[in-house]
């Protein structure tokens, strides 16, 4: 195990573009978690008021639901890690790296254990992120009476951390079945951030269409895992909000994680190298 | 010992069949050389020895066994091209390699010097030129030391000096002992290095042998005189000529092994028979390809 992470990472340190969108990433990922609060005084300087309401006031730092906030909010932005995914493994495709590696001892196994390590500790990154930006601003932001339920609803923690893991290694099966890193990035991109939140909104709030027909969009690739820390933001709009994280979408998410491997498994078997 | 064995090892892409049942064996210290024209079933063969193509049917043996992780990191191969990561430099892609072969960093270094890339063994390796990079995959076949080399076509798309550079690194590696199989189409390049050697062609085995029995079968001698007819009359009293043929201007010998040119000579110049040309001719074998393609038309 520590072989196959030790030897991603030696084929990453030295790759620029890794830094940078690892870079890209961070950037975004904090200056959600800090910046929430600098947008709410935009508002209000702005002179919205809602309802009277001082935005500032909100309290979206507020232990515990800063968990389900904050990780809701930087999942946008998970693309970004996917590339790497793909950029890497379209550069092993590309300089037939698999198959030197399969060459010189490797099994196919081998390959795709050392990815699926690879994507669990970029997801774990991404989680570490978001826990010391909410520890951060929690402290600075929240009403101090909150902190006693700091490490409440961390769950949804876990939540993001699947949400990240497996669109990682849905990258992955694209990349690997298709070989094409630059198209797939383009279509990736319009995919997950255009396309799909598009059909899914289509699909939930579009007047006059039978119940069976709106929960297709459960089960989108995208959108599922993105319902494993539900949205979270219409609890300030003085809505219920659930806190805890739907069985339904626990299942269909794991049913895309054993789906993307179990396929990523099958396409690398099948092929000659 | 036997090192590699197949058995009706075959495959078959949708219409074409790109080998169909080989069976062959390598035993320990041979140099083996696989020949055939291109598209013939070498890198398939190749391919399948190294597990990165399926076969369709068929099996094969490393070391007696059947294949492993294990019995891989024993063989050091290069398939086709040198696949390194560009961006990274010679000592760092020799690291990842020597993770998966699971030997340790020290002979990195070592191996850079073997193959003269010491000096530049912190570039990284996009910067190489093609016959650096064909140096760096040799390295990377050396880094473990191991029992069993594979080499596809290493000269290909060298310049002059360096094919010479390769073959003189292969000699090298081979009087160390170890079992090369080498796949070309060089014919010049297997005879200078091989012991043995085995033809393919569209998938077919037509000829497995020793280069020197190969080569024995195409030794020649000219002999040369004034009077050709004189000489031709002379020769055909001499033992041990199998084949006599006359050109413009000489005899050509294919003679018993044992036969040399100091006989000859010395018969020729007890008949009184005046020599102006006297040499012994090795075999190429190419030629000896060229008879076993055309006797398989």
């Amino acid at each position: 195990m520590n072989r196959l992470l030790k030897i991603e990472w030696l084929k990453l340190k030295n790759y620029r573009p890794f830094w940078i969108l690892m870079g890209m990433y961070s950037v975004f990922s904090l200056s959600i978690c800090f910046g929430g609060m600098a947008f709410l005084t935009w508002l209000k300087n702005q002179g919205a008021d809602f309802n009277g309401f001082n935005p500032t006031m909100l309290p979206m730092y507020d232990f515990p639901d800063i968990w389900q906030n904050l990780a809701w909010l930087t999942s946008l932005f998970k693309i970004i890690l996917a590339f790497i995914v793909i950029m890497s493994i379209n550069n092993e495709i590309n300089f037939r790296i698999i198959r030197q590696n399969v060459i010189d001892g490797f099994e196919k196994k081998d390959w795709l254990i050392s990815k699926l390590l690879l994507n669990g500790a970029i997801a774990g990154y991404a989680v570490l992120l978001v826990f010391i930006g909410g520890m951060i601003t929690g402290m600075i932001y929240g009403h101090p009476d909150s902190r006693t339920s700091m490490f409440v609803n961390t769950h949804f923690l876990v939540a993001f951390f699947f949400d990240v893991f497996i669109f990682l290694c849905f990258a992955m099966l694209l990349i690997v079945a298709t070989r094409k890193g630059a198209l797939l990035i383009i279509g990736l991109l319009m995919y997950t951030v255009a396309f799909e939140p598009f059909l899914a909104f289509f699909l939930y709030d579009f007047p006059r269409m039978a119940d069976e027909f709106r929960q297709i969009a459960d089960f989108l690739p995208v959108q599922s895992l993105r319902n494993l820390v539900p949205f979270p933001l219409k609890r300030y709009g003085l809505m219920e909000v659930s806190d805890v994280i739907p069985i339904k979408a626990i299942i269909i998410a794991f049913g895309w994680l054993v789906f993307n491997i179990g396929m990523t498994n099958w396409v690398l078997k099948r092929r000659d190298l | 010992m036997e090192i590699l064995a197949t058995e009706k090892l075959t495959k078959k892409y949708k219409r074409l069949t790109a080998l169909n049942e080989l069976d062959f064996s390598i035993q320990k210290g041979m140099v083996f050389g696989l020949l055939g024209p291109n598209g013939s079933g070498k890198t398939t063969t190749l391919g399948m020895l190294l597990n990165v193509i399926q076969p369709t049917s068929g099996i094969y043996r490393w070391f007696g066994k059947s294949p492993t992780p294990e019995s891989r990191r024993q063989i050091g191969a290069i398939l086709e091209i040198p696949c390194f990561l560009p961006y990274l430099t010679a000592v760092q892609n020799l690291k990842i390699i020597a993770e998966i072969k699971q030997c340790s960093y020290q002979a990195i270094d070592k191996t850079l010097q073997t193959v003269g890339l010491y000096e530049r063994r912190d570039d990284p390796f996009k910067t190489y030129s093609l016959g650096m990079k064909q140096r760096l995959a040799i390295g990377a076949a050396l880094l473990s030391d191991p029992e069993v080399l594979i080499f596809d076509e290493p000269t290909n798309g060298l310049d002059p000096k360096g094919i010479v550079e390769i073959r003189e690194l292969i000699i090298e590696i081979a009087q160390t002992g170890k079992t090369i199989i080498l796949a070309s189409h060089l014919l010049d390049e297997v005879q200078k290095v091989c012991s043995d050697f085995m033809v393919l062609r569209k998938g077919e085995k037509l000829f497995q042998g020793k280069v020197e029995d190969a080569l024995l079968n195409q030794k020649t001698i000219e002999v040369g005189s004034p009077d050709l007819a004189i000489l031709k009359n002379a020769l055909a009293r001499f033992d041990g000529i199998q084949e006599l043929t006359t050109t413009d201007d000489q005899c050509i010998l294919k003679t018993n092994n044992e036969v040399t040119t100091t006989q000859i000579g010395q018969f020729l110049l007890e008949q009184n028979i005046p020599v102006n040309h006297l040499v012994k001719k090795e075999g190429s074998l190419e030629k000896e390809f060229l008879n076993i393609l055309s006797e398989h038309e």
